[in-house]
Parts: C-alpha cells; structure tokens; sequence
C-alpha cells in the first residue's frame, strides 16, 4: 500500500457513501503478483453504477486472471468526493491498491453511453491527465476505451490512443500483450501503437488511414469464454446488486431500432450446463441472494427450461430469489413467472400497434399480449409496459394504440379476475436512431415534435384509471441521439461542454442542455445537423467498422420496415445478415 | 445459540450498518452456514447485531448472533474463510439463548489515537448539527471515565439506548487541535453490559448466559 491510504481516510470521514472509495471488496484478487503490465479500469459513473456492469467484471477477471497483468477499478467520484480532492491536493486514485490514476501503465474506459463521454473528461481531469492523445507524452498511461460506444467511437476518438471495437474479453489481453512488451523493450509510445493497429478490433485513431476498415472483435468460443465465478460483492447496494448469468449474446430477434441486437452478432449461446455452473460458482463464491439471467430477450433462450430445471431447485435450496427479467410477450411462460417473485410483470411491446410493430420488426402480435391473461390469473396484480415514442412512419394512430393496449390489459385483468385494480405503468422511450441499425439513415423527430407525442399520450392515458406515466426527457433524446452518431469535430463539443459544467450528463438533475447548447453553438455546430436524416450515399462517421452485418442488408431491411413487412426470428433459420463471417451463430 | 466476536477494521470502517447487514445474509451463504429462520409469512434469517458503529470508526469488539445447529469451531472456521480479514472473527461463544446485546449492551471503550494523554472530562461539552441546527451538548454525563492505558487515551462512553457517539467527541478534539482528526483514528476495544452500578465486559457476560 502507498502513502495515500492515510490522505484517503481522511478525506473518507466527510463524504457521502465513503464505501465507493475505498476498495476491499469481497474476491478481490491478489493485488501483489509480479507483473509485467498493469491497467486501471475506468467506469465514468458513480460506483453503484459501475459496479453493475457486466462487461467491466467480465474483462477485471479476464486481466487478473491472467499470470503477467492485473486490472484495477476507478470509478467517477460523486460531487463531494471530487471537491474534496482538489482541495486536499490529491488525484484520482484505483479502488485496490489506491495508486493514482497517473502511474498505471493503461488505463481502460468502459463507455456504455452517450451522455458519459463528459464524464470521462471530468475522471481524467482530476487523475490530472491530459484530454487529447496527441496531448500525452510517453510518460502517461496509453489510453484504452471500450464497451458499447465503440459502435462509433468517432466523437471520443481523439481522447483515446486506442479503442477496441467489439468484444474485449481477448483483444484487451493481445493489446496488454504488446503494451507491456513495447515498454520492457524501450519502444515510444507510437511504436507500440503501430504493433496494436494489427490487432482485431483495435482501431487507432491517431494512425487510421481513410478507406481502411477495423473488423469488430467477436468471442467465438461463447461455451467457454472466461466468465466472473468469482464477482466482486460490492461493498454498498449496487443498482443490480446480484449475480448476472450471460446466457448468450447477440439476438434472435432483429428489432429494427436496437443497437445491441445487431452489434452483438453472430448470436452465441451457451449451453444450459455450463451456465447453471456458472451460475452456481457465482452464488457460492459471493453469496448473492438474487440471481439474475441477463440477455438481450432471455425468454427465447433455446435451453430456458433446462435451465430452470437446474436452477429453480438450487436457488429455492439457498434461499436465492432466481429473477427474470425483460420477458418478451412472445415468450412469456406461465411457469417461468409461476416460480419468480409476483411483484410486477415487464413487458415491452414497443409500438402500439400492430402496423408499427410491423415496421420496427418487433414480433409481438396483439394476440400474444392476450397471454398475459395468465399472468394475471397466477396473481400478477401490476405491468410494466415499454414503449417508444417518435419512430419511423409514427402516426397519432400508433401512438393512441399505446392507450389501447392499456384498456385491452384491464379487461383482461377483469375478466380473470372479477375485479379493478391492475396497475400499468407505462414507460415511454425516445427512439434514438443508431449506427449500425437499419434505421442509422432515420431522422430524430424534432423536439417540439416530441413533446406534442408526449403530451398526446399524456393526456389519453390520464383518462384510463391505474395507469401511470414516465417517459424520457426530450432534451437528453436529442442530445443522445446527436452524440450516437456524431463524428472526430464532436471531441471539441464534449469538451467545450464538459468546460461549461456538463457532467453526469444521464442524472436528470445534473443535465445541464444550456451548457450543451453553448458547446454546439461555440464549435460551430447544431445538434440538428445530427439528428437529421442521413442519405443512403453518405459515408457515415462508422462505416469503417466492419460489424459483420454488411450495410445492404442493413438497407434491405429499411426497406421491408417501410412496408411493414417483418423479418422472421434467426431462430427459425438464417436471414443472411452477414454477420457469419466473424463466427457461427449456434441458434439456426 | 452461537456469537462470533469480530473486528471492523481498515476499508470495512466504511461500510455502513444497513450494508453491513446485506453482507452478513452474503457471508453466512458464501460460508454455507446453515442458519434458522423466523416462522410465518415473511421468515427472516435469525441473526443478531450488537449496536451499529458509526462508519469509520474501527472496531475489535463487535458482536454477531447466529441462531444454528453448527458447532462453534467450524462456525468460526466457515465464517473467516468467507470474509476479508478486515472483518475477521476472534472469537466464539455459545449461549443457551439470544443473549440480546442491543438491548443488554450500555457502554463501550474507545481508543483515541490523537495526541492528547488526557482531557478535563468535567463539563464536557460536544457541538454538532442536527436538523439543520447547532446543537451544544454537555455530554460529561455520558463519560463514563477515561484511561490512558500503553500510552494510548481511551475513553467509556454511554452506548446502547442513551449513546455518545465517539466521532462526536473526536471532532470535539479536532477543533482543539486546529486539525481535522480521520474517523479511522479511533478503535472500540470493548463493550460492556450494565450490571448493578457496574459494567461487565460482554466477553464475560455471554460466558455466563
Ligand atoms: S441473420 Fe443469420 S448470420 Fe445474421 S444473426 Fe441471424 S442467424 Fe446469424
């Protein structure tokens, strides 16, 4: 341990949730090895937040599982935490060992959102780094970043030395690999980064030629990818505060508006066997009492009552509440809710009618929502609708369809059970059009536009008793759409912005548009020219990045929306999206 | 009825009580120990704490309850192997019954690791903030006697229902120190139990139940 042990404690005694800052977690690896390289893992939220990712666990255990490296963690101090550190004089320090941010060899973003990129600006200024890459000598860390923002990293490209796009389970370690030998061996930092250029799904922004393509980095072991048996138990509640089960990546399903289920092709599962394994090592090893089995749309794993033929038994024997989220209606199963906590049904039709549904490719018809009959019959008392607001070819119709379902449920509900009192809530998103999706080319409504969607369905939904209403801030949509698929001058309005005091950009109370506005206007920019609808001819700030799913198909796909025709489930056979290419899907 | 006596040191001052107990239900899990629950509709594992510690305090006298049929030997054993060793069990005892410390528990030792030897304990006066409003208390009641035992100041304060919390007169010494003292300067080293016009250690008191 370091000097800064004694200046942290200090400070720890006049700060809310002290536990966030000091490490020491349950399962934490061995911090001494020897090591020939060593990288700090940089989550721009809060530590609740960053403690429930998934991917940051994933590739933690990855590195220190590894004889040569260790990983470290640093998450985004709350206000008072930062405030106190500049006053005392100190820097940003990693979790374990509290080394400043300063002295690792790599540090490694995990960028899971657009409204965190200020958030990075705000970690690196008080690790007292600089911001651009071309700005940082060889006596700074190289600096990594990854995570689902790699989709196009273009608005952060010129932070970072590199960015790994896709997986990073294995390219995280060949690029450690090379780092830790370009130092051994004396070499420059743009030495090194030369030799990282090679690897697959590393993209180097500073030597990236145009024309030339990074090919996304895909697991394609899934069965046996590494996975954390032993996850950090998080020393305060954390957002998801249990132990998650991948039990595959990628998605079937191919809903038009979503990133995730393109980006995370080819579709990879893991057998049932092997997840209750892991799952059961996670519980053993870190004691959770819920255990969660996280997917894109968990409901349609092809092993699910295996699964739960292993689990529920388990769980019910270690007093571990087995939780499944996200059910697609489609694959709802009365016996899958009949052994999970009644306490409120999720559901995400998404479009409110069938027309639209159509269009976004989300197959959900309305004679499936009729299942939830069951539900309600097994003594689900309240639903959690999602939907999204403004997508393409949306009319007033689609929209009060929302209100109809809602009318639809609660008879239902009556009908099973002779009486009122069905909550729904209804959640409205803001489609977002993003890279890499066959709507990349749509147009974001506008933002009086939005408000005039909101408001509408506001005011349909007050008339129907038990249902409430939340949806997401227009202003964040729009600025979250403008970064989604903003391009290399947007460096210069995150940093403009974060300046002008944006940070925490993703807590409504922290959001600050004004500043983000300036930004825009400051460098010559509107949000507008990003939200806008993009030609089919037009090079996109991404296209350099070969996802696997070629651009044609991408197109094809636009097109069968606009006609309102679907696309059928990967699982019912291969729709030739090209992601094979990087690896077998094993669900056709 | 098994207690495992235990220590809250280092990075674990900072875990709060409500934490804590999420990760005592984690620890008896990952440790496989086999603990009885509380009948009825909503049954709850029988475990019991002494009083909370203010977090960042340290602490090498904290008390835990667990209500199972194991021995105490491999409770002891299970539990270490299934927690940092900054909150490490020292000792365990076995009681016929709930020896219920929360309630029983009436006084505890602090150390001060500041550089005062000794203080006039008479008057005593503590000023924090509470709703908003400074408060100035005489709290000299509530001391119920200093030592100054290896060199190091400790002081017995009221714990359980009337309590002084310990980082209240720390600050107090801070602001005579023109210094910011850390929390984690200061140990509980015991807790005590009333008896007739006397405190008994608890390591005596659960002996005896
Ligand atoms: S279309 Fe074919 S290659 Fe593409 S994700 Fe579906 S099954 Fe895999």
């Amino acid at each position: 341990m370091n000097g800064y042990n004694d200046k942290l404690y200090k400070i720890l005694a006049d700060v809310e949730k002290p536990a966030r800052y000091c490490g020491g977690e349950w399962n934490t690896p061995d911090m001494t090895k020897p090591r020939k390289a060593d990288m700090c893992f940089c989550f721009p939220e809060l530590y609740e937040i960053g403690m429930s990712n998934l991917g940051v666990q994933i590739l933690y255990d990855v590195i220190n599982s590894d004889k040569d490296f260790v990983a470290e963690r640093c998450f985004a101090p709350a206000a008072d935490f930062a405030q106190k550190l500049k006053e005392d004089n100190l820097p940003l320090l990693s979790l374990e060992t509290k080394k400043p941010l300063k002295d690792f060899t790599v540090l490694g973003f995990s960028i899971g959102f657009e409204l965190l990129y200020t958030n990075v600006l705000y970690m690196l200024d008080l690790a007292g780094i600089p911001f651009y890459a071309a700005e940082r000598g060889d006596e700074y860390p190289i600096l990594l970043a990854g995570g689902p923002c790699a989709v196009n990293p273009e608005p952060f490209a010129d932070f970072f030395d590199i960015i790994v796009c896709g997986e990073g389970e294995e390219a995280d370690l060949n690029i450690l690999r090379i780092i830790a030998d370009g130092r051994a061996d004396g070499a420059s930092k743009s030495e090194i980064l030369k030799r990282v250029k090679g690897v697959e799904g590393a993209y180097v922004p500073s030597l990236h030629k145009d024309g030339e393509k990074v090919v996304k980095a895909v697991i394609r072991d899934f069965e046996n990818a590494p996975y954390p048996e032993k996850p950090l138990v998080p020393n305060i509640e954390a957002v998801h505060d249990r132990a998650t089960l991948e039990l595959y990546r990628g998605c079937a399903s191919g809903c038009r508006f979503c990133q995730a289920g393109f980006w995370y092709r080819p579709i990879r599962e893991r057998s049932a066997d092997r997840c209750a394994e892991l799952g059961k090592n996670m519980i053993e090893n870190a004691g959770f009492g819920e255990m969660s089995l996280c997917s894109l749309s968990t409901g349609d794993y092809s092993e699910l009552e295996r699964l739960e033929d292993i689990l529920i038994p388990y769980c019910e024997r270690k007093r571990v509440n087995l939780a499944l989220p996200s059910l697609r209606i489609s694959s709802f199963k009365s016996d899958m809710a009949r052994h999970s906590r009644k306490s409120s049904l999720t559901f995400a039709p998404e479009a409110g009618t069938q027309r639209l549904r159509n269009v976004i490719n989300k197959n959900v018809t309305d004679a499936e929502l009729d299942n939830l009959a069951e539900a309600f019959e097994i003594g689900y008392d309240s639903i959690k609708l999602y939907f999204m607001l403004g997508l393409p070819t949306e009319t007033d119709e689609d929209i009060a369809g929302i209100a109809e379902i809602c009318k639809r449920l609660k008879g239902l509900y009556y009908l099973k059970r002779h009486k009122r009192g069905l909550n729904i809530s209804v959640s409205c998103a803001v489609f977002i059009p993003k890279p890499c999706t066959p709507f990349q080319w749509e147009e974001q409504a506008s933002f009086e536009e939005m408000l005039r969607k909101q408001n509408y369905l506001r005011s349909l939904l007050r008339e129907i008793k038990g249902v409430s209403f939340s949806w997401h801030g227009a202003e964040t949509s729009v600025l979250e759409a403008a970064l989604a698929r903003g391009d290399r001058i947007q460096s210069k309005v995150i940093e403009r912005a974060y300046r002008l005091g944006a940070k925490f950009d993703a807590w409504t109370e922290q959001f600050k548009w004004d500043a983000w506005t300036q930004a825009f206007a400051d460098c010559g920019l509107t949000m507008q020219e990003y939200t806008r609808e993009r030609s089919v001819d037009e090079i996109l700030p991404w296209d350099f990045i070969d996802t696997g799913v070629s651009k044609t198909y991408l197109l094809k796909e636009r097109e069968l929306g606009y006609k309102e025709k679907t696309t059928k489930n990967c699982r019912e056979g291969c729709n030739g999206c090209g992601a094979l290419k990087l690896g077998r899907c094993t669900v056709c | 009825m098994l207690v495992l006596k235990y220590v809250k040191r280092a990075d674990s001052c900072f875990i709060s009580h409500i934490d804590l107990l999420r990760h005592v239900s984690r620890i008896l899990r990952r440790a496989d120990i086999p603990v009885k629950f509380s009948q009825g509709f909503n049954p709850h594992a029988l475990v019991f704490f002494s009083s909370p510690l203010a977090v960042g305090v340290a602490s090498i006298a904290e008390y835990l309850a667990v209500d199972t049929d194991m021995n105490g030997g491999e409770l002891f054993e299970r539990y270490n192997l299934a927690v940092p060793v900054t909150l490490a069990a020292i000792e365990t005892f076995e009681c016929g019954k709930n020896p219920n410390l929360q309630g029983k528990i009436t006084a505890a030792d602090y150390v001060f690791d500041t550089p005062f030897r000794q203080i006039d304990l008479s008057g005593f006066q503590i000023e924090y903030e509470k709703k908003g409003k400074t408060v100035i208390e005489d709290v000299s009641d509530k001391i119920y006697g200093s030592t100054n035992a290896d060199g190091r100041f400790a002081l017995r304060l009221a714990s359980g229902n009337t309590s002084l919390r310990p980082d209240r007169i720390l600050s107090e010494l801070g602001k005579r120190l023109r210094t910011n003292l850390a929390l984690s300067d200061i140990c509980k080293t015991a807790q005590y139990v009333g008896t007739d016009g006397g405190f008994e250690d608890v390591d005596e008191y659960l002996k005896r139940v």
